[in-house]
């Protein structure tokens, strides 16, 4: 009896700091104006979460370095671009095809279905073409795999950008470097219809409730036997083998599952900006991304989530306000002519090698890797000399 | 690079393994050559000559010389630490950023002379090629040297966080958006035909640098001390050491002379393109990364003969309907797919290791 | 108080219009500040900020405090980026003293801002947009505009540039009396470019004038050669701004195609294009090119009587001290601020109110005296002026040349 209670006691006491922190997040846009900026910021940094939570699953859990995955985020939003705009204008005549809108959406043009719907259209969209991107990769050693999924994700970016011109009868893969805008607001079935222009508050709430949703997934995920194949994969993919895990089908459901995150995400960000612009499908995205699950911590799933909200927030928050601040006047006066945000890049390269050189397990390392660290165990990481025998 | 002192036949695969090194090799080959067959095929029948394939050969072959530059740079690099030089793209503009910068401060303009200009060009490779060596040197030295021991992902994001950090020096130095540079050479102007195929200067210039370029390279690596210092490590780091060759100055070598051919690339781009744009070393980069891995990855002449390629092509998938510039880099990031998928080691390198 | 449109549950004063708090108001400007249009728009604030000058801050009893935003960001100079433009018109929205919003440059970001502004019932006017669709359905527009930018259901937005169809028919009347039988267009399949570029195919077909091609163009492109060489035409029309990497694709013609004439709209009429030593096009290519922008020079009006526009010069000049023509859009700065501060004084003491200078705006905009001209502003908040100014490059600099009179359009 007593033992029992210890561990009730234990598995509380490990659940109290994040519910805490939960619950913080969920009660900030009371404090904050409707239409606040920091909130706009906050909605995006949720939004990055639950893509970094997708790559980690990838590059984390798996250890397949996956430098693609702007790819999803292109593909989920290419999604809510299909099916909740007026692009698809013709197909049902003039009031389109729709389901589960609200009456306004409903008098347009063109395909509109519910957010849910979409989002299921994102993962299944994602997940096949998560599988279909991992396939090459099956037999490929860690670098390549880097190198292939790049190619693609750079693929897919070409297909979206020139997606204007790709046409089936009068209906186009994508509007190119102008958006398909707009795109409908939210809308569910109790609360209604949202609108981002008035009121980020329930678009806030949304993603947190997506977020809390995509966390609980991915916490079940890693403690179930796919997500400990996965570690396994990661870990010695012959002793994993020799240990009866089915390697191709473990691999493909990494991608896949990492795939369809990115895909959620990407259609929640199509909505909220309420437009999808290939413009932003580059490889500099994957590269953000891929920052915010290293400096988290690769496979750490609180880690990752704290890295998407740093890095997030030093993206649209920290920097600009750089410049706003003293520090901006102290560099002039030393003459140097340039803005914080003009080095964005530089800073967040500057961080990946920090980071890499100095901590590579990041911010919240994954248990297991701090026990290599620290204790030891299992280290058997290749080094150069190694892996020429 | 290719382990020249093992002898051939104790690496040639043999029974299944044979055959689908024979399919793979040769498939890869159609797959290539099906491209310039087609279009020069439908060229005959619209314009009753190949002509215009021909035009794209030239374009391709003085394009693909440029790529055959960065390409070798990446492919030194991974001969002898296995690495992927994400930044080397970057290193090739900070050359292209660095010959705009000279041209002013050596006073090139449009109305220079020719003996001024060839003078001028002359220092200005010089300097370029100086500067980037010495460039990939210290990015060797303060990014990669400090993880020669981690895992292959480290050095890798590592890598790609120099190249961003490249990139956006780039951003300081000329701004975000394309500039347009002096066109000193008159790139575009007409030197000869033959057989209704134009020639132009640039052309001329790609293949005059990079020919001499290259040999010089070859001849390092095959003849010299250091070159065979170079192949021992890129064999067996460890036995190379045990053998007194300094390990730490020998890759710091390779990457030396990887930034001074993405220099001479960089002037040659500059001179070509008339444009510098931070973003440049990114596309060219992939495209080299192509490239070397098209050949062999490892492998000096394939480096070379993948540049080629795939110059030539960039340069079809121009010009060609249903292609276009718009389409160019995924022709060839599928080819990338296609060889990485069907034949790693490329088209004459070696059995590079899989999984594991 | 709002009449809106569509189902929206947490309003608490009303979504169509809403009086601004205080006797400060607020005035924001949102314009892309990095790459290649820094210039233009330091131009077209300087220009506001002369207007805001001289009418002493004040409009009645009511201050005006001045806001420039950026819509552009470091990865994305040059151009109106969605996210930071969705960010800049909210905070305008936030902001309950804004009554004006002058943006924005491009109109790839107005199509962002404008349905959150027009919601929150904020008068908006643009120094610059010329896309068609932003306030039309005629050629050009793609199908849905205007209206799914206006989800309130009225105007609140209005230009004081003529829109593309004018300028595709300027584009096309002076092809033809150049001479061309033939066009190659290329566009940069933006909002903007894409756009003119079908007014520009129109136009010419009524015109008479074959077209031989309409080539969308991809910025991250090196070079466009291989486009370059395809083209079979006498006539070269570049269709894009100069921050989609126009000034190659003009080099690019130029080579290709030594005896081609070349034309560019206002998209690249900026010293960034004109000038070689800020790394535009070469003398000779520029020496080939002729420019449409709806400003005329300073002779031109005054030849047509317009003393106000003589005055904006003096006074600009003076303020900013510049030898030679200020930047085209500097006259658009100023007629801008002046339009938005005229109408605040117009609606008197409802100033503050959002609704009625809406309605000041859009519909009592007539006959007015400015240094554009004499316009209205109509009822889908289109200015009455038609004049396009042809201007010739010379040494590195737009030179008026003449005032083309569009046929049709």
């Amino acid at each position: 009896m007593s033992k029992l209670g210890e561990l009730r006691q234990k598995q509380w006491a490990g659940w109290l700091p994040a519910a805490v922190v939960l619950l913080a997040v969920f009660l900030f846009p009371l404090f904050r104006e409707p239409l606040d900026a920091q909130m706009s910021d906050a909605i995006l940094a949720l939004a990055y979460v639950v893509m970094a939570l997708g790559l980690n699953i990838v590059v984390g859990f798996a250890g397949l370095l996956d430098l693609g995955y702007v790819a999803f985020y292109a593909f989920g939003a290419l999604t809510a671009g299909w099916f909740a705009s007026d692009h698809f204008t013709g197909i049902g005549g003039d009031s389109g095809v729709d389901f589960g809108v609200s009456e306004f959406a409903a008098s347009l043009p063109g395909l509109h279905f519910n957010f849910l719907l979409i989002v299921i259209g994102a993962i299944i969209v994602c997940a096949i073409a998560g599988a279909i991107i991992g396939l090459p990769t099956l037999r490929l050693r860690g670098d390549y795999i880097a190198i292939v999924t790049l190619a693609f994700g750079e693929i897919i970016g070409r297909f979206a950008a020139n997606g204007d011109e790709i046409k089936i009868g009068d209906y186009a893969f994508s509007n190119g470097r102008e958006s398909i805008s707009p795109i409908d607001q939210l809308n569910f079935p109790i609360v209604g219809e949202f609108d981002s222009a008035t009121n980020l508050r329930p678009y806030f709430w949304a993603v947190f409730a997506l977020v809390l949703v995509v966390l609980f997934v991915n916490l079940r995920l890693r403690d179930s036997r796919l997500g400990r194949a996965w570690i396994a994969l990661r870990e010695d993919e012959v002793a994993a083998a020799s240990m009866g895990v089915p390697l191709v089908k473990t691999k493909l459901m990494a991608y896949a599952v990492g795939a369809s995150f990115g895909g959620i995400s990407g259609a929640f960000l199509g909505v909220f900006l309420n437009s999808v612009n290939a413009n932003v499908f580059q490889f500099g995205f994957s590269i953000f991304i891929l920052a915010m699950v290293i400096l988290g911590g690769l496979g750490s799933i609180w880690g990752v989530v704290i890295g998407a909200v740093l890095l997030s927030y030093m993206n649209s928050n920290v920097i600009p306000s750089l410049d706003r601040g003293p520090l901006s006047d102290i560099l002039t006066d030393l003459g140097l002519e340039f803005t914080f945000t003009q080095v964005s890049f530089g800073i967040f390269g500057f961080i990946l090698v920090l980071m890499m050189v100095l901590r590579p397990q990041g911010l919240l390392p994954e248990r297991r890797r701090q026990m290599e660290l620290t204790e030891g165990i299992g280290v058997g990481d290749e080094t150069i000399a190694e892996t020429r025998a | 690079m290719e382990a020249a002192s093992v002898p051939e036949a104790s690496v040639r695969p043999t029974g299944r393994a044979a055959t689908w090194d024979f399919i793979s090799k040769w498939g890869l080959i159609a797959a290539l050559v099906a491209f310039p067959a087609f279009y020069g095929v439908s060229d005959l029948i619209n314009d009753g000559n190949l002509s215009r394939l021909g035009n794209n050969l030239v374009a391709g072959l003085s394009n693909g010389s440029i790529w055959a530059l960065i390409a070798l740079g990446y492919t030194l690099v991974y001969g002898i630490i296995e690495l992927i030089n994400f930044a080397h793209g970057e290193v090739f503009m900070i050359g292209s950023f660095v010959a705009f910068g000279l041209y002013g401060t050596l006073g090139l303009t449009t109305s220079t002379g020719v003996a001024g200009l060839a003078l001028g060009l002359f220092v200005v490779l010089i300097l370029s090629m100086l500067a980037c060596s010495s460039l990939n040197v210290m990015i060797e030295r303060v990014a990669y040297r400090p993880l020669r021991g981690a895992p292959k992902l480290a050095p890798l994001i590592t890598a790609v966080g120099v190249s961003f950090i490249l990139q956006n020096v780039g951003i300081l130095w000329l701004g975000g958006s394309q500039k347009g540079i002096p066109d000193l050479i008159q790139a575009q102007r007409a030197l000869f035909e033959i057989a209704g195929v134009t020639v132009t200067r640039a052309d001329a210039l790609a293949i005059v640098v990079t020919i001499p370029l290259v040999l010089l390279l070859t001849t390092f690596v095959t003849r010299s001390r250091l070159g065979k210092a170079m192949r021992a490590t890129a064999q067996d780091p460890e036995a190379a050491r045990l053998m007194g060759i300094n390990v730490d100055t020998t890759i710091s070598l390779t990457f030396l002379l990887g930034g001074l051919l993405a220099g001479a690339a960089g002037l040659m781009y500059a001179l070509y393109q008339t444009q510098v744009w931070f973003f440049q070393g990114f596309t060219a980069g992939l495209i080299a990364f192509t490239a070397a891995v098209m050949g062999g990855i490892g492998n000096l002449r394939g480096a070379v003969l993948g540049g080629v390629i795939i110059g030539i092509i960039q340069q079809i998938a121009d010009n060609r309907e249903p292609f276009g510039p718009q389409w160019t880099p995924a022709v060839i990031f599928a080819y990338l797919v296609i060889i990485m998928v069907f034949r790693p080691q490329g088209l004459i390198g070696e059995e590079t290791r899989e999984a594991g | 108080m709002g009449i809106v449109a569509c189902g929206e549950e947490e309003e608490e004063g009303g979504g169509g219009g809403g009086t601004a708090e205080g006797t400060s108001l607020t005035i924001y400007s949102s314009l892309p500040l990095q790459g290649t249009s820094k210039e233009q728009s330091e131009a077209v604030i300087n220009g506001e900020k002369l207007a805001l000058k001289q009418a002493g801050n004040k409009v009645g009893k009511y201050t005006i405090k001045y806001e420039s935003l950026d819509d552009s960001t470091a990865q994305n100079p040059g151009t109106a980026d969605e996210a930071q433009t969705a960010d800049n018109a909210r905070q305008a929205v936030q902001d309950k003293s804004t009554i004006f919003y002058l943006g924005e440059f491009n109109s790839g970001g107005t199509k962002i801002s404008l349905p959150i502004l027009n919601k929150a019932g904020i008068p908006q006017i643009s120094p610059s947009n010329t896309a068609v669709g932003l306030t039309t359905d005629e050629p050009g527009a793609d199908p849905g505009e205007p209206d799914k930018y206006y989800p309130a259901g009225t105007r609140t937005y209005a230009r004081i540039v003529p829109k593309d169809t004018i300028q595709g028919a300027a584009l096309a009347t002076t092809m033809q009396e150049d001479g061309c039988k033939t066009v190659h267009i290329f566009n940069d399949k933006t909002t903007y470019g894409a756009g003119l570029a079908r007014n520009v195919e129109g136009s010419a077909k009524e015109l008479g004038l074959e077209v031989t091609g309409n080539d969308g163009t991809d910025k991250n492109a090196p070079n466009y050669r291989s486009l370059a060489q395809g083209i079979d035409a006498d006539c070269f029309v570049g269709s894009g701004v100069t921050g989609e990497n126009y000034i190659q694709a003009f080099k690019d013609v130029a080579a290709a195609q030594p005896d081609i004439k070349l034309y560019g709209p206002d998209g690249v009429a900026e010293a960034a294009f004109t000038d070689p030593k800020k790394g535009g096009v070469p003398n000779a290519i520029g020496a080939r090119t002729k420019v449409t922008v709806a400003t005329l020079s300073p002779e031109e009006f005054a030849k047509q009587g317009i003393t106000e526009a003589e005055k904006f010069f003096t006074d600009f000049k003076a303020e900013y001290s510049i030898t030679g023509q200020p930047d085209p859009y500097a006259i658009y700065g100023y007629e801008t601020m002046k339009l938005a501060l005229d109408t605040l004084e117009a609606a008197g003491d409802k100033a503050n109110d959002r609704k009625a200078v809406v309605d000041q705006l859009i519909n009592k905009t007539k006959g007015r005296k400015s240094v554009l001209g004499t316009y209205d502003i109509d009822e889908n908040g289109d200015t009455t002026l038609t004049d396009y100014g042809l201007y010739t490059i010379k040494d590195g600099e737009l030179t008026f040349d003449k005032v083309i009179k569009a046929k049709g359009g």
